[in-house]
């Protein structure tokens, strides 16, 4: 059982235990689907959804579920939720869903979700987990975040689609393609460190 | 005993005259008659890039030194105006400056510094800048001008290579001479226009005995073997190796890139099989692949393979058993 | 109650759970998706050919569908060639908008592509690479104008413009275009075009 304050639950997801630049999770659709902040934006969302109702399903029956099944149980909870999330973006969202292609129905196999089942929810009430999986989520969305505004920014001179660079900006194509999100999370992930380390210092 | 304290230190325990800045000086000096060419051919616009990227290369370098809390004296080592020359050598000579400035930093940076700076990078610190750039701004990476001595007025204009590849130069009988490819008659990459004046540098590090013979040898073994019989298979359609010698940046890469001591093998045996990879890699790349050129991919294709070949190819201890 | 039992009882009742959640998920979004799938090719048809206000399914198979444009009369003014082939990095699928005989392109849309950002992606840019495709003569076969021009002018009926430095991905839909265009000529002569006739509006 966790004994942190609510307070505390919530924002270890933001920074301490951030699922991208502390924990390494998730790095797939990470990588994979950050060229564009409208991307990035709806597969955060999309994650958040599973896993904050997936979270929430499991801890209220957790009771039930032998520890033998309990992956199994947890991995068809989180493809039902992975799977609406895919139709409902396929329905009313065509282009997101298409720009975004097999990575929405791949959040079945994030590590942040399962991971998060495993850690936290099959041990905490159905309160505590609802506030770690928004922590999470948030630190998932913004991570997502940052790394698709830094290659949009580079690779298109865009923001969310509009203009931000002036037109003498030449667009490094190299963001919107692999490489360029290893370059861009590499580089992030040192600065991480490097912050967490100073701020250690300071401590 | 005057001195108790002991120096501990991995293998190899050479002791040798040459010094880090001595053999880098080497280098340079090699390269004069290249950077020559280049200024003769492409004039004030070779002259921008080399000294954007040099003075780009040694800024970058000193900051990361400075943020490292290292001590700045090892920028004397001549290797950042190495990277910085090397760069400039292979950018088209009509790029504009800021994208030459960015491909230092990032030679400098992710080629070099974040590795731990020089002795520690996988890949030449040159080529990552350059591979950067070519996938960063590929419609910039690929214009070709003209060398002013030529005193043509073209907009766009191929390299020998890209006329061979993209626009059936043997069929149409437009397939650039060998004459021309061996003065630098020809559009191309700064340096990689004039074979004379880089096999006289390339020469000049052999006598010096800096770059292992071995590598230019077999990349040049290999990519004749592999032009060859397909040349021999149908001169219709593939050029002979001497056009694939001669043509595009095989000298430069052969003699000055892949001979980086620090991303090459360093057992005989190891150097052998990378050499003869990168000119199989080459001869891929540009026979069947969807670039004109494949030197640079190549020589950080098999970079990547040092460290594996380093430690497959290390000689036996005497007394050591084969197995087990 | 005991261990076996309990975990085929928990198995079994979360899959069933889950089960029908997704069904009627399923049921809810089907015709939407099918509406927006739909909706896309109607656009790209009108697009691709112009004037007509309504269009009619005439052929379907693998990788090649074809459809009729039909003005306010209900009469076929044009066609609409939804074909799709291998682009340079995955499959590239085009909608090619001619007048009745396949003798004249008026236009050309490219639906789906992964091509490269900057370079093969432009082959869905008016500017670089469509505009290039409009009012093409088609009776033979279209060649690419190498090296790339910079006004349709420069080109003759029977060219079309590459994209500097995306030769192949020029070539792959210039390739998807020329065979897509024999096999309706094919299919025309062999009289199959109205055989499954079934009406998209």
């Amino acid at each position: 059982m966790s004994t942190k304050s609510i307070g505390q639950e919530f924002t270890k997801g933001l920074w301490d235990e951030n699922p991208v630049f502390r924990q390494l999770l998730g790095l797939c659709p990470t990588l994979a689907v950050t060229n564009a902040v409208i991307n990035g934006l709806a597969m955060g969302m999309a994650t958040s959804f599973v896993l904050i109702f997936s979270s929430l399903v499991v801890s209220s029956i957790k009771k039930f579920i032998p520890s033998q099944v309990r992956i199994a149980s947890y991995v068809v909870i989180i493809a039902t939720f992975v799977t609406v999330a895919d139709r409902f973006l396929a329905a009313f969202f065509p282009p997101i869903s298409k720009s975004l292609g097999p990575y929405v129905p791949l959040i079945v196999v994030n590590c942040i979700i399962l991971g998060r089942q495993e850690a936290f929810s099959s041990k905490n009430t159905v309160g505590r987990s609802l506030i770690d999986a928004l922590g999470m989520s948030s630190g998932f969305v913004l991570a997502m975040l940052l790394l698709s505004a830094i290659r949009e920014i580079l690779g298109m001179g865009t923001f969310l689609g509009y203009q931000v660079m002036g037109p003498w900006f030449e667009p490094w194509i190299i963001m919107l393609l692999p490489p360029g999100a290893f370059i861009t999370l590499g580089i992030l992930l040192a600065l991480a460190l490097q912050i967490e380390r100073k701020a250690k210092s300071w401590k | 005993m005057t001195n108790n304290t002991f120096i501990l230190q991995s293998s190899p325990h050479f002791k040798d005259k040459d010094s880090v800045p001595k053999i880098m000086y080497t280098v340079i000096a090699s390269l004069a008659p290249v950077v020559a060419a280049s200024l003769y051919f492409f004039r004030f616009k070779a002259l921008a890039l080399l000294l954007s990227c040099i003075v780009t290369c040694l800024v970058t370098e000193a900051l990361f030194l400075w943020l490292r809390k290292k001590p700045l004296h090892s920028l004397r080592d001549g290797s950042a105006v190495i990277t910085g020359i090397l760069l400039a050598m292979t950018l088209p000579p009509s790029l504009s400056l800021e994208f030459a400035i960015i491909g230092a930093v990032v030679a400098t940076t992710i080629g070099k510094q974040v590795f731990g700076g020089l002795g520690y990078n996988i890949f030449n610190p040159a080529l990552v800048g350059r591979a950067f750039l070519q996938t960063a701004f590929p419609v910039a990476m690929t214009t070709w001008i003209p060398p002013a001595a030529l005193k043509i007025q073209t907009a766009t204009f191929a390299t020998p290579l890209g006329n061979l590849r993209f626009q059936d130069a043997i069929a149409e009988g437009t397939l650039t001479p060998l004459k021309d490819l061996f003065t630098g008659n020809v559009g191309g990459c700064l340096g990689e226009t004039s074979a004379f004046a880089l096999i006289l540098g390339a020469l000049f590090l052999l006598s010096r005995r800096v770059i292992d013979w071995r590598i230019p040898l077999g990349i040049l073994l290999s990519l004749t073997a592999f032009t060859g019989s397909f040349w021999l298979a149908n001169p219709e359609k593939y050029a002979s190796p001497l056009f694939h010698i001669l043509a595009g940046g095989f000298l430069i890469g052969a003699f000055f890139m892949a001979t980086d001591m620090v991303t090459s093998p360093i057992i005989p045996r190891g150097t052998w099989i990378y050499a003869l990879g990168i000119g199989i890699v080459i001869g891929l790349i540009r026979l069947f692949g969807g670039f004109a050129e494949g030197v640079m991919y190549s020589i950080l294709f098999m970079n990547a393979f040092v460290p594996l070949l380093n430690r497959y190819t290390r000689p036996r201890i005497f007394g050591e058993r084969s197995k087990g | 109650m005991k261990l076996s039992t309990q975990m085929v009882v928990v198995l079994t009742s979360v899959g069933l759970l889950s089960g029908s959640f997704l069904a009627t998920v399923g049921h809810l979004t089907k015709e939407r998706i099918a509406l927006n799938k739909q909706r896309e090719t109607e656009k790209a048809i009108i697009q691709v050919v112009p004037g007509i206000v309504s269009s009619q399914k005439l052929y379907e198979e693998r990788d090649l569908s074809v459809y009729g444009g039909k003005d306010a009369e209900g009469n076929i003014v044009g066609f609409a060639i939804q074909a799709s082939g291998i682009g340079f990095q995955d499959k590239i699928t085009l909608m090619l908008g001619t007048n009745t005989s396949l003798k004249k392109i008026n236009r050309l849309a490219i639906l789906d592509q992964k091509e490269t950002p900057g370079l093969g992606a432009k082959i869905a840019n008016s500017e670089f690479f469509l505009l290039y495709w409009e009012n093409r003569d088609s009776s033979g076969t279209i060649t690419l104008h190498k090296p790339a021009v910079s006004s349709p002018e420069e080109l003759l009926p029977t060219e079309v413009n590459t994209i500097t430095g995306a030769t192949i991905s020029s070539e792959a839909v210039l390739n998807i275009v020329n065979t897509s265009l024999e096999q309706v000529r094919k299919i025309i002569k062999e009289g199959k075009l109205t055989g499954e006739a079934q009406d998209v509006n």
